[in-house]
């Protein structure tokens, strides 16, 4: 083995991904990913500095001896010369031909598509400042002749970008820019790929509709954190945790600046007096101003002076619980999207729904009463737990003290003698078959 | 049916390639696991339509007779775990990020390529069609030759005599018509 080979030797182990010794004889099943994208350990050569997984590394060689190992100083002529003339090449221009010439068919296509955008809006444009009275379907084929131009033309943005490799590693990397459509559109196939699917089973299954509302589909990704832990759609949560309102992490999909409310409420409370469940309000907050480009809403800083979330508070978070012995209840935290340039009385609702009103507050009720539109759904429950009766007295609420039990009812049926073939067999002539004859057959 | 042949194949190897599981002596007896039936009472199981391994006969080893006194089920049963395999199933593309990204790059502009070839062919189709079309629609609004009405040409031009031979007729009508047509429709090779 020639000097240079015995120095790259170890360079050239750290290459081989990672694998060692025994996994490479082994190559068990188990070992392979089921993921065909990122693995950090496969990452380019060329932009990142070399990761030494594979490298029978002694823990006590110090960075500066690691780095020495990966520098491109080190190795054959050949690696040296590729390494000091690769090392900052943009993605987009490694040299692989085919690669290339893919680029060169999708920036065709992606010319083809602006110049149609430019085609669109040009038309759009014509046909705004055209009168509606020379049409054959006057104002109204006017304005659908526009919509259907407009989402024409948000297709064609969207399409002009979705095969741009930079596109997608920025999207995967979690940091495209939200107010451009292309983001929002794979942020919004990627929810539909399950957190959807999920958030509309909770829905179905909890009887959310038509419990709650007659009818719902959401359409903005919202998902909850208490105290910096996130939490599932659906899942019984300790009122320790629930003390404090939770954080939202709230994606909405389509453009622009809208005024959105939150409300939280429990649909499960037992009111003995009618012998059914009612609901109660546990938190609602208003005129809160967002955006695609926003994603974190802590719900106790709505409303406060130094919060930067804006908004009003109405209606201060109150803890969930749930009495001991009743059935756990479904807290639902529903996002509802205000009418543009609405803004709503923070006093009003107060009055409405603070205090007493927490108890008579019904979604649908407000949903019409002040003109809104659910758009994000949530849900958590809750029992009765170790911390509940603490937390009912911390925050002065009554009640910890009762205790729900099923009424039972003794049969209307009138007694009836015991039937069948143990029932014969009980006397001391069957002695030999008692341990048989247990089970009676009752009924 | 592409499935199933390729299963048994992977099953003949599979099996092949194992160790004699069963005991030597067992052999002599009509070896039926899992069932608690005598051989004597229990019914013939059904022929199995002979294989090649199986046609090969008494020159092959124990491990091919083997195969053939195997239970159904079992047979069954590891078909599906051979078609679940490593082997029929491919494991997937294993690559580093920026290779993954030129890979799909290639592939959505591939993917890009076909479709415009497609919406091209298929223009022209369109086009070929409707010129056609313009053309019987300008015969039939066509009066004459001579003192032929309007119509005539293009109802000549419609007649498919002696296009299937004389007096003939689309030979595919021979045969009864089915929902799942074979793909070569007439074997004109067979002699009786």
């Amino acid at each position: 083995m020639s000097r240079s080979q015995q120095v790259t030797r170890p360079i050239v182990r750290s290459l081989q991904q990672g694998r060692t010794a025994a996994t490479c004889q082994s190559r068990s099943i188990a070992a392979r990913q089921f993921s065909s994208t990122t693995s950090r350990k496969d990452e380019a050569t060329t932009t990142e500095p070399l990761k030494l997984s594979g490298l029978p590394i002694s823990p006590q060689w110090t960075p500066e001896q690691l780095a020495r190992l990966t520098s491109p100083d080190l190795g054959s002529r050949r690696r040296r010369a590729a390494l000091a003339t690769t090392t900052h090449v943009p993605f987009e221009q490694m040299p692989y031909l085919c690669f290339q010439e893919a680029r060169k068919v999708l920036n065709e296509d992606r010319q083809e598509k602006i110049a149609q955008i430019v085609v669109e809006t040009e038309k759009i444009k014509r046909l705004e400042a055209a009168d509606p009275s020379t049409m054959r379907g006057g104002e109204a084929y006017k304005e659908k002749r526009l919509a259907s131009l407009r989402k024409h033309v948000e297709e064609l943005k969207i399409l002009a970008d979705i095969n741009d490799p930079l596109v997608k590693r920025r999207f995967e990397d979690g940091v495209g820019d939200m107010s451009k459509p292309i983001y929002r559109y794979l942020a919004n196939r990627k929810w539909h790929a399950m957190d959807q699917k999920i958030i509309v089973q909770r829905i179905q299954q909890f009887h959310i509709v038509p419990d709650i509302l007659p009818k719902f589909e959401p359409t903005v990704d919202v998902k909850m954190s208490f105290r910096g832990q996130p939490v599932a759609p659906g899942q019984f949560l300790n009122s320790r945790v629930t003390e404090v309102a939770p954080t939202l992490r709230m994606q909405v999909f389509d453009k622009g600046e809208r005024l959105i409310s939150v409300v939280v409420m429990d649909s499960d409370v037992p009111d003995t007096e009618f012998d059914l469940f009612t609901r109660r309000c546990h938190y609602l907050a208003t005129n809160i101003p967002w955006d695609p480009t926003k994603t974190h809403l802590p719900l106790r800083l709505v409303g406060s002076p130094s919060g930067k979330t804006g908004g009003e508070l109405p209606v201060p978070w109150l803890p969930a619980f749930a009495q001991k012995g009743s059935p756990y209840h479904r807290l639902s935290i529903f996002i509802l999207e205000q009418k543009a340039g609405e803004r709503l009385d923070a006093n009003k609702l107060q009055e409405l729904y603070d205090g007493p009103g927490r108890d008579t507050f019904t979604l649908k009720s407000f949903r019409d009463k002040f003109n809104l539109t659910p758009v994000g759904f949530n849900l958590f429950r809750t029992e009765w737990d170790e911390n509940t009766a603490d937390i009912m007295e911390k925050h002065a609420i009554p009640g910890a003290d009762v205790e729900f039990r099923h009424q039972h009812f003794k049969t209307l049926k009138t007694p009836r003698a015991a039937k069948g073939w143990e029932a014969k067999r009980q006397k001391p002539k069957y002695k030999s078959l008692w341990k048989y004859t247990k089970r009676i057959a009752t009924l | 049916m592409f499935f199933a042949l390729s299963n048994l194949r992977g099953l003949a190897s599979r099996l092949f390639s194992r160790p004699a599981l069963l005991p030597t002596t067992t052999t002599t007896i009509t070896t039926r696991p899992f069932t608690t039936t005598l051989p004597s009472m229990a019914s013939k199981p059904a022929a199995k339509p002979p294989s090649k391994k199986a046609a090969a006969g008494a020159a092959k080893s124990k491990a091919s007779r083997r195969v053939a006194e195997r239970d159904p089920k079992i047979v069954n049963m590891l078909q599906h775990f051979a078609a679940l395999s490593p082997r029929r199933i491919p494991a997937p593309l294993r690559m580093g990020r920026n290779r993954h990204l030129r890979h799909w790059t290639i592939h959505r502009a591939w993917l890009l390529f076909r479709r415009r070839a497609r919406k091209e062919r298929e223009r022209t189709l369109m086009r070929q069609q409707q010129s056609m079309s313009a053309a019987c629609e300008e015969l039939r609004l066509t009066e004459g030759p001579g003192t032929r009405d309007m119509g005539y040409l293009y109802r000549v031009a419609m007649e498919k005599k002696g296009v299937y031979g004389l007096h003939g007729v689309p030979i595919e009508y021979a045969r009864a018509q089915t929902d799942t047509p074979a793909r070569v429709p007439w074997n004109h090779e067979w002699k009786a």
